[in-house]
């Protein structure tokens, strides 16, 4: 039928980095959503870092259901000859901040780390998905590519999965932890990777301890919990990325963009990333609660970016802008001391 | 600005207009291109039937208590303040004297082994009954609230007044597994596959969840489920009596009505209780299928049809059942 769906970009940002000078990957993947607009995007000289600017349009593209696959890993994400690959290795924890839970985790060292100076350090949520060579973020890859373009420092990566409680005996199902570790808004989280997963890590490279050059990052679930992290250790970590993030009462969090209004602003860079096709469910609506996160943000004067695409739950979109969402969230890093 | 977040409320409005028709292949979609597992959503319409109610099927009891089920669906409860028997309301719905002189039970369970094991709060011993009603004396001198029996015959029951999970093994002896974890261990239940014990809080806002060992004894607590709380008395939830269905979904009685848990710990809502003036204390599914959610609130039990059924664990431990493929939302 000729109905078909919508399909469009909101951009609300008070920086205006991803309009000014998107990546060429960047720049493939929202072009593609828009090739039927009729009216092209404002100048964007028009955006200043100071104001809010809304790039909003709107088609209805024949093609049914087509936007959450349109969006793919671009060229930052492929491997490039002649740049320096580093090397992930993969890792076993059991926590004692959440009892009887085990987990993988892995970590990437680049390159250019040669333990002379501390390094930044990013963390993620599911980290198995990003750390995936054919995943839809290929995070190593990315990090080879902007380290190497000087688009973001030396930084060790650490992708941790959430935890289970393994089954005693065979036949039995694990606890799965996730949801408790991911959707609680307490400290919890942020004490398990102070307290446990950093100093670990550690032991083997020399990590920074500036919040500057802390960041962290996840989807759905995994992206409430980047949030909670730096909103209750604003301390400790300074710069946020939450894909589809799940800002909804699974265990609270819809109460987030009421806490930021009426709290003294902290000091947290923020992007997040959402879709009009993302889930409506029980919990709540999540293109909703997320674009009450920007707004949120925005009256209380966080630097953040806000980026709504029309996918689904998934993390195809985040991961197409995954580089140029490096390049704003470090765009500091050369001012920064690791 | 003022005219664009309206603009994007009526864009997603017209893209809902349009979504039925296309719901099948966007499922589909959905299913194949979702690239990171999430676990799937239990809303309380999966559970409950449109139209079916409460209704009463036992009445005129001053404080009912101990709901449990065997294989055939029957119902067993106590009247834990005043009664002297234990009660059991076939699948005619006829209610009859099962154990006569059994005062102040609080709670009850039937075992892999056909008998029926029960917490006599009022004298401060579990017991367990053979089919015909003898009564045999597992422990004394504790202070009992409720209990659950594994398939392979291990006794768990909560002393509310010290904070303890203890637990009775196949050849009576009895155990402490859990002291001071929980403030008021009351309600308790397994998950389907019996691996994880869960434990509410009448003292508290959370159920809480421990993996069985492989020797009965008890490790990795976890404060994994939180209960919705009165708004007089935000941290105190009143959790009670538990059960838990075929998904693996919790059940717990609290003061705010029967509260529904997914299997990862996220709550999925809240059923309302039938007479809101009277306590709700007990939880069980019983009936034909087992898919009759029943509780025992005040002087009356309630039963209504569910689209679930419950988890039975005299029977052998399995996995939980997958859910059938959601539609999308209208």
């Amino acid at each position: 039928m000729g109905a078909g769906r919508g399909s469009g970009l909101v951009v609300i940002s008070r920086s205006a980095s991803f309009a000014d000078s998107p990546a060429p990957g960047a720049r493939r993947n929202t072009a593609r959503l828009t090739d039927c607009q009729t009216a092209p995007f404002p100048p964007v000289s028009h955006l200043t870092m100071k104001r809010l600017a809304i790039l909003f349009s709107l088609v209805f593209a024949s093609a049914a259901f087509a936007a959450d696959e349109d969006y793919s890993p671009g060229p930052d994400a492929m491997v490039k000859e002649g740049v320096p690959q580093g090397k992930v290795t993969q890792h076993k924890w059991s926590s004692e901040i959440f009892p009887g839970t085990e987990r993988d985790y892995w970590v990437y060292v680049p390159a250019q780390y040669d333990g002379s100076n501390p390094a930044c350090v990013m963390v993620f949520q599911d980290g198995g998905g990003f750390v995936r060579e054919n995943g839809a973020f290929r995070a190593p890859t990315v990090f080879d590519n902007l380290i190497a373009s000087g688009d973001m420092p030396v930084t060790i990566g650490i992708f941790i999965n959430p935890g289970v409680v393994p089954p005693a005996k065979e036949g039995q199902q694990p606890r799965k932890n996730r949801s408790f570790e991911y959707d609680t808004l307490s400290d919890q989280y942020a004490r398990f990777l102070l307290e446990e997963i950093l100093p670990e890590v550690a032991k083997d490279y020399k990590l920074t301890g500036n919040p500057d050059c802390r960041a962290i990052c996840g989807n759905s679930s995994g992206g409430i919990c980047a949030f909670t992290v730096a909103w209750e250790r604003p301390d400790e970590f300074h710069k946020v990325i939450s894909h589809i993030g799940s800002f909804t009462n699974i265990r609270g969090g819809h109460v987030y963009p009421a806490l930021i209004r009426k709290t003294d602003p902290k000091p947290i860079k923020v992007f997040l990333q959402d879709g009009e096709n993302d889930l409506d469910n029980l919990h709540g609506n999540w293109p909703l609660a997320n674009q009450q996160m920007a707004l949120a943000l925005e009256f209380s004067g966080y630097d953040y970016e806000f980026i709504m695409g029309t996918g689904k739950h998934s993390g195809r979109h985040g991961g197409s802008i995954f580089p140029e969402t490096l390049r704003w969230l470090w765009s500091d890093w050369k001012k920064l001391k690791p | 600005m003022k005219l664009t977040i309206p603009c994007l409320l009526v864009h997603l409005t017209l893209l809902r207009r349009s979504f039925g028709g296309q719901a099948l292949l966007s499922a589909i979609i959905l299913t194949m291109f979702t690239n990171f597992t999430i676990a799937q959503d239990m809303p309380l319409s999966q559970v409950l039937i449109d139209g079916e109610d409460w209704e009463p099927i036992a009445k005129g009891f001053n404080f009912t208590d101990g709901l449990s089920t065997d294989a055939e669906g029957n119902l067993y409860f106590s009247d834990v303040k005043g009664g002297t028997a234990v009660f059991k309301v076939d699948l005619e719905g006829k209610t009859s004297e099962f154990i006569k002189d059994a005062p102040g039970i609080s709670g009850l369970q039937w075992g892999s082994d056909d008998r029926l094991y029960a917490c006599v709060a009022k004298e401060q011993r579990v017991v367990v009954f053979d089919k015909e009603g003898n009564e045999t004396e597992l422990v004394n001198e504790v202070r009992p609230n409720d209990l659950v029996v594994t398939h392979d015959g291990n006794l768990y029951f909560t002393m509310t007044p010290t904070k303890e999970i203890r637990r009775i093994d196949p050849e009576g002896k009895m155990t402490v597994v859990s002291e001071g974890v929980v403030n008021k261990p009351n309600g308790i239940t397994l998950s389907r596959d019996q691996g994880t014990l869960a434990v509410s809080d009448h003292g508290g806002k959370h159920v809480w969840a421990f993996r069985i060992e492989k020797d009965g004894s008890l490790s990795s607590p976890g404060n994994y489920m939180e209960m919705r709380t009165p708004v007089k008395d935000p941290e105190i939830a009143k959790g009670d009596g538990m059960a838990t269905d075929v998904h693996g979904r919790y059940y717990v009685t609290t003061a705010e009505g029967l509260q529904m848990f997914d299997p990862t710990g996220r709550l999925g809502g809240v059923i309302a209780t039938p007479d809101p003036s009277m306590g709700l204390v007990s939880a069980c599914f019983a009936g034909p299928d087992h898919a009759y959610l029943h509780v025992a609130n005040g002087g009356t039990i309630y039963r209504r049809k569910t689209k679930t059924r419950g988890a039975l664990f005299f029977e052998k431990p399995e996995e939980a059942e997958p859910l059938a493929a959601r539609p999308m939302p209208k």
